[in-house]
Formats: C-alpha cells, structure tokens, sequence
C-alpha cells in the first residue's frame, strides 16, 4: 500500500490502497451492471427473423411433378402430399450453398419423382432434395407443362434475396448482413427471389430473372440485400410467380 | 475469384514463412539478442502468434540487434507524432463512418405500392 | 521486466482484474444467450449461431469501447489508474471474443458450401465501389487481425524487443481497429435491423471514446507548460511549487518532457517517459526511495534513473541548478543510468 488515504497511489504489485478501495468496487459493479443491463437490452430488442423454416416436422417429401429446369429448376407437383398438395409448383435446391442443376438439365421437360425435405415461408415452398437419384429421378408418364399466364409489366419494390436462405434455411436470412451469404448461394445455384413490399396477384414472393427469362448474371449481385424497385413483367408458371426484370430500370430505394 | 486465391495464398505463404522464422527465432535467435530469455522456456510459446504475424518486424529487429550498436536516446522518446493520426482516426474517420452510413441506411419500401405499368394478357404456352 | 520470462507475472491484483473481466464477460453472454430472449415474441427463434455471434461481436465490441476509455480516464482521475495496470489481459481476452465471433460467422454464413470458407468470406461480396452493400465483413477481419497483432504482441517481450517506441507505434493500431470495427458494425449490422436500440449504443460508445480522448488531450494541453530557456538552461520553475515525493513535469524545446522530483529535500531530474512502456513517470510518486511509474509500477532511483536490482531497465538524467529559488534544468540529457548528484534545496526550504 502506498500514498496517503487522502491522495492514494496505486501500484500494481502492492495492496490496493484503503482510500481506493470503495472506488474501485463502485467501478466494478458499476461495470458488471452495465454489461447484464446492455446484453438484455441489446439481445432483447432483436428484429423478428420471420417465420420461414426448414420443416423437418413434416418428415421426408416425395413428390411427383413436371421438372422445368430453366432458369432455375422447378417442380409443377401432379402427386403431391398432405403437406404440398397437387398443384402446388416448388423450388429445388440440393444440400446446402448447391443447387441441383447439374442433375436437372438432363431432364427437363420429363415426369419426376423428387424426394428431399421442405423449406416453406408463406405461400413459397422448396424442397432440398436429397442425393443423387434418391432426390430426383424420371419417372414414366407424361402430363402437360401447366399454362404460363402474363401479368402485366409492374415496377415493384423490395429486396433481392437468395431463396434458400429467405425461405427458411436462416433466420433471418436477409438483409446487408447476409449478403455475402445470399450472393454465395445465388453463386452456387440457388434461386433469387424478389421479395416486393406489396403484393401483385396475391404473392410478395417472386423467382428473379433476367428480361429475357434467363438465370441472372453476376450485375445482379451487388444489389442484392438492398431496398430497390425493378421494373419488369409478372408471369404465373404454375403456382409460381416470376419476375423478368430489366437491370436498367434497378433503382436504390431512400 | 482468381483474386482471393491470390489473397489467400500469400497469406498462407505469410504464415509458413512466420512459422520458419518462428522455429529459428525461438530456438537460437532469442538467446543471442535478449539475455533475459536464456534459460526461460515457457514463455516461449506465447510468442509464437506474435513472429507469425509481424515475422518482417522480427527480421529487421534481430538484424538491428545483432550489429550491437547503441539505440541512442531513441528507445527513451516517446512516440507523439502518432497523436496527430490519432486525432485523423477519432475525430475524422470514425465520425464520418458512423453519420454516413446512419444517413444512407434504409428503410423497408413498405409504403410504395406496386404500379402497374402495362395491362396484363393472358399466353398460353 | 528484467529478470527472467515468464508466461505472466501474476499478483494478487492480476487474478482480481481478471475475474472482474471473465465475470463481465460471462455475465454478457449468458444474459444475452440465456435472459434475453424471454423478451422476445417471435414465431421463430433467430438461428443459434446468428444469435451467437451477436452475442460475442457485441461483447466484443464493448470490451474495446471500454479499453479504449481507460486510457483518457486515467489521465483525467488517476483513481481510474488500476484499470491501466493490467489492460493486456483485457485486450487478449477482447480478441478472443472477436475471433469467437468470427468462428460463428464462419461457421454459419460460410459454410456448407463447395468453397472453402475463407474463399466464400472474400469472395462473395465484391461491392467495394458501394457504401451500401459494401462487404463489411473484410474490416471486420481487419480490426481482427489488429487486434490479433496487439493480443500477439503484448508480452513484455516484446516491449523489450522492439523498443517501447515501436511497440507502442504498434499498438496504435488500436485505433484504426476501432474506426474499423465501427464501419463493420455501422454497414453490417446497423443496416439489417429496424430496432435502433443497438445503433445507439454503438453511437454513445464512440461518443464516450472520442469525447473522453478529446477532454484528457484538452486536460494535458492544458497542464503542458514548456520552459523557458536562461542562457542554454531552462527555468523549470520556483522549487517550492513541488511537492515532497511528486515532481513536476516540463517540456523542452525538442519536444521530450522531463520530470524534476523533490526527494528528501532534495531535487533530481529524469526523462518523463518510463522505459517499460513510456508511461508519465512524473505523475508517479516517490515509494521507498524510487519514483514508481504510475502505470505498472516500475521504479527509478531519483539520482541515477537506474532501476534497483535486479531489474536493469534506466531512463536519461538530466542536471538541475538553483537560482535563488528557481529551478533551472539542462535540457542536454544525461545517457540513461548516468549518477547525477541531487541538487539540495536552501534551507529555508527544507
């Protein structure tokens, strides 16, 4: 101990000085308090990640539908299930940061059995197919493709997410702080989707393409995860709705 | 990405040269330019991050150390001009970072309708 | 120090301080993981590893909030100055829970992907041209791996190795870490959430840095009195103004600082700045016969700057004369260690 109780000097290696004592207990519970106080206040006022979610609880999907593997790989289901009914179209993703087109394009245009576990959010439903051809395989048959309907050229505004994650892989799964995560998913395969404030024939939910339908090219990247509006055409496949977006109408949103 | 594989493999080059000049920094070059290091083993391995990242330094500073010439007053001078980049840092850059991106953070678009711009027609394929 | 390494030093001192540390920080974690989410009303649950590294990063960050505050509050009140003592085991454990973050970032955003996940961290997000979007992650890796130099580096070792002046050239990448920090918090988080609660904190926490660091350079300025010069000499001032055991502190024309003691009655002079970690020796206090610093407690004899044994660390001499009662100092400085023989006041003044 050192320095008078007045004018106390702290030094490391002796005992903490009497006249310091009470101050440095204010400062450590005041420290200690701060830190509880601050970790309910910062992790109790976190934003809803939505309700989007891999639906294990549903068990193993296996559907029968039309496989349209361009742009990205759909399903229109003829035989569905209980959970994903007949009519329903889903996206298709394969484990994890992949998409399944590799296994896809060959078949294009054919009656497929798929089996794989659902992600659903809202009225927009993938299913993560399992490997190889226990995930998908051509089954015999043949049905129509389903009519494809135009809705019009619309400018919507909103936000370019990956569909994966959006969907329900992560919660949340959008937004600037999952960027570099949604890009490494559309990178690898996985289906934009444009989330629109408001809706256009009943869906906020819209898979992205290019104007002339095709899968989206890298420009598109760094806007994803961005509030901005898009103009382009609303087309119903299916039960899925499409956005052919022009890049040039892209505008960042305040 | 050809430019991450660049990044990252100079980082990996980075870190196995630290870990050579690590190996002989620790092993013989310690005790040949810090006497308070002979005999004294187990800190040793504490220092081992430390060479990884700034081996250069490490390099350069054994170099100066085994001329043996005097440091002068220099080692005893502390170092003020890096208050004025201080001040940049504090009262320049992060103000700046933090009011910017405030400014420019976005809300969700929640109240701008969907407009349509031509009428819809029905096309079957 | 001067005789032999070791991993630390311990004292009874460094195992309180860093309980207090271990305790803030498990209090932080198990609140914000365990307590916190009972105020929430979410149909679902943000994922575990998100909210994780939520947890650690923010911990993180208010961890180098506090660090970077000690610093001005213990030039302001030197009560402050035992938060100083042992601010290494802070800073390491402050890297600590930013790599942990870090891991869960990694281990969830990054992975399951046929990339590796350093590849998918730096090479998904190439928006450098834009404020918004703009891959944040990469300064939070910056202010890591700054924080990782400064957590690496922080054995007295290296103090020793690189000569204080480098080492402390070094560890002002505290501050380009923290400008850092705030831009990958301001452009990743801050962007991705509509609750401003965390935004605020994060704006008072730089208010705090930048307000205290603004007031102690104020304060400092204020107190910064550079002598006189008297025919080569320089007027330190009137003898009587130092306290028994205190000194008082002067500049000199190129810009070093000395500090004139007053010991015994008598009057010696040494460099300001201490050679562990050029701490103000001049706003130390002399403790059995040795001015101590008032950082971490190394200690000087008044006459020759030479630490007692075993301890071979010495700081410049400086020679004083008396006019009357002024004190004047030679700003030429003595080689460090060199025996200068106090100047003993007039009577009258003993």
């Amino acid at each position: 101990m050192s320095g008078s109780k007045k004018d106390p000097f702290f030094v490391g290696y002796l005992s903490v000085p009497e006249g310091l004592k009470l101050f440095l207990i204010a400062t450590v519970a005041l420290l200690l308090g701060c830190f509880a106080a601050l970790a309910l206040t910062i992790g109790g006022t976190q934003d809803d990640p939505g309700d989007g979610a891999f639906r294990f609880d549903w068990g193993r999907q296996t559907l029968i539908g039309i496989l349209e593997a361009s742009p990205y790989p759909i399903v229109h289901v003829t035989k569905g299930t209980k959970r994903i009914p007949t009519g329903s179209t889903v996206l298709l993703s394969g484990n994890g940061k992949r998409g399944v087109q590799s296994r896809t394009t060959p078949l294009d245009g054919e009656l497929v059995e798929i089996s794989g576990v659902a992600i659903k959010r809202g009225n927009i439903e993938m299913l993560q197919l399992r490997g190889g051809r226990n995930g998908i395989k051509k089954v015999a048959g043949s049905v129509q493709m389903p009519s494809s309907k135009l809705l019009g050229r619309w400018r919507l505004s909103g936000e370019i997410c990956d569909g994966k994650c959006f969907t329900g892989t992560m919660r949340p799964g959008r937004r600037l702080s999952h960027k570099a995560c949604a890009n490494l998913c559309l990178i690898n395969g996985a289906p934009p989707i444009f989330v629109s404030s408001a809706p256009v024939n009943g869906t906020r939910f819209f898979l992205l393409v290019n104007s002339e339908g095709e899968a989206l090219d890298n420009k598109f990247f760094h806007h994803v995860a961005q509030f901005i509006s898009l103009e382009g055409t609303v087309e119903k496949r299916g039960n899925l709705h499409l956005l052919k977006a022009d890049l040039s109408s892209l505008k960042r949103v305040p | 990405m050809g430019t991450v594989s660049n990044v990252l493999m100079f980082a990996e080059w980075w870190l196995y040269f630290g870990a050579a000049v690590a190996f002989y920094f620790l092993t013989v070059g310690i005790e040949r330019i810090d006497e308070n290091a002979r005999g004294a083993y187990v800190f040793r391995p504490l220092l081992i991050p430390g060479v990884l990242l700034i081996w250069p330094l490490v390099l350069w500073r054994i170099a100066v150390l085994e001329r043996n010439k005097p440091e002068g007053f220099g080692r005893y001078r502390p170092l003020r001009t890096a208050h004025g980049y201080v001040w940049l840092v504090l009262f320049f850059a992060i103000p700046a970072i933090f009011v910017t991106a405030m400014l420019l953070k976005q809300t969700w678009p929640a109240d701008i309708p969907a407009v349509r711009l031509s009428p819809a027609e029905a096309v079957s394929q | 120090m001067s005789v032999k390494y070791t991993p630390v030093q311990w004292n009874a001192n460094k195992y309180g301080y860093d309980l207090v540390l271990i305790g803030m920080v498990v209090l932080y974690i198990l609140s914000f993981l365990n307590v916190a989410p009972m105020f929430l009303d979410h149909a679902r649950p943000t994922d575990g590893p998100i909210v994780r590294a939520r947890a650690f990063g923010t911990c993180a960050f208010l961890l180098l909030t506090i660090i970077l505050c000690i610093g001005p509050l213990a030039r302001l009140d030197a009560r402050f100055l035992p938060l100083l003592y042992n601010r290494r085991h802070f800073g390491v454990l402050t890297s600590v829970i930013a790599l942990s973050h870090a891991m869960f970032v990694m281990d969830w955003y990054f992975n399951f992907a046929p990339q590796s996940k350093l590849e998918g961290l730096l090479g998904a997000n190439t928006s450098y041209g834009q404020v918004l979007g703009f891959p944040f992650e990469v300064l939070g890796l910056a202010g890591l791996i700054c924080l990782g130099i400064l957590a690496a580096t922080s054995h007295d070792f290296w103090l020793n190795f690189l000569t204080p002046r480098l080492w402390k050239a070094l560890h002002f990448l505290i501050y380009p870490a923290f400008a850092a920090v705030v831009g990958h918090i301001a452009l990743g988080s801050l962007q991705s959430q509509d609750n401003s609660i965390f935004a605020i904190v994060v704006g008072l926490s730089t208010a705090l840095v930048c307000g205290l660091h603004a007031l102690a350079a104020w304060k400092e300025r204020g107190c910064d009195k550079r002598g006189n010069a008297d025919a080569g000499w320089i007027i330190v001032g009137d003898a009587g103004d130092i306290e028994e055991g205190r000194a008082k502190i002067i500049k000199l024309p190129n810009g070093d600082r000395v500090a004139v003691f007053r010991h015994k009655a008598r009057l010696s002079a040494i460099a300001n700045a201490c050679a562990h970690q050029n701490g103000p020796l001049g706003e130390g206090r002399i403790v059995d016969g040795c001015v101590t610093c008032p950082w971490h407690g190394f200690q000087y004899r008044v006459a020759d700057g030479r630490s007692p044994a075993p301890f071979t660390e010495m700081v410049p001499t400086y020679r004083l004369k008396l006019d009357q009662t002024t004190v004047l100092v030679d700003p030429n400085a003595n080689e460090p260690g060199m025996f200068v023989e106090p100047t003993a006041l007039p009577e009258h003044m003993q």
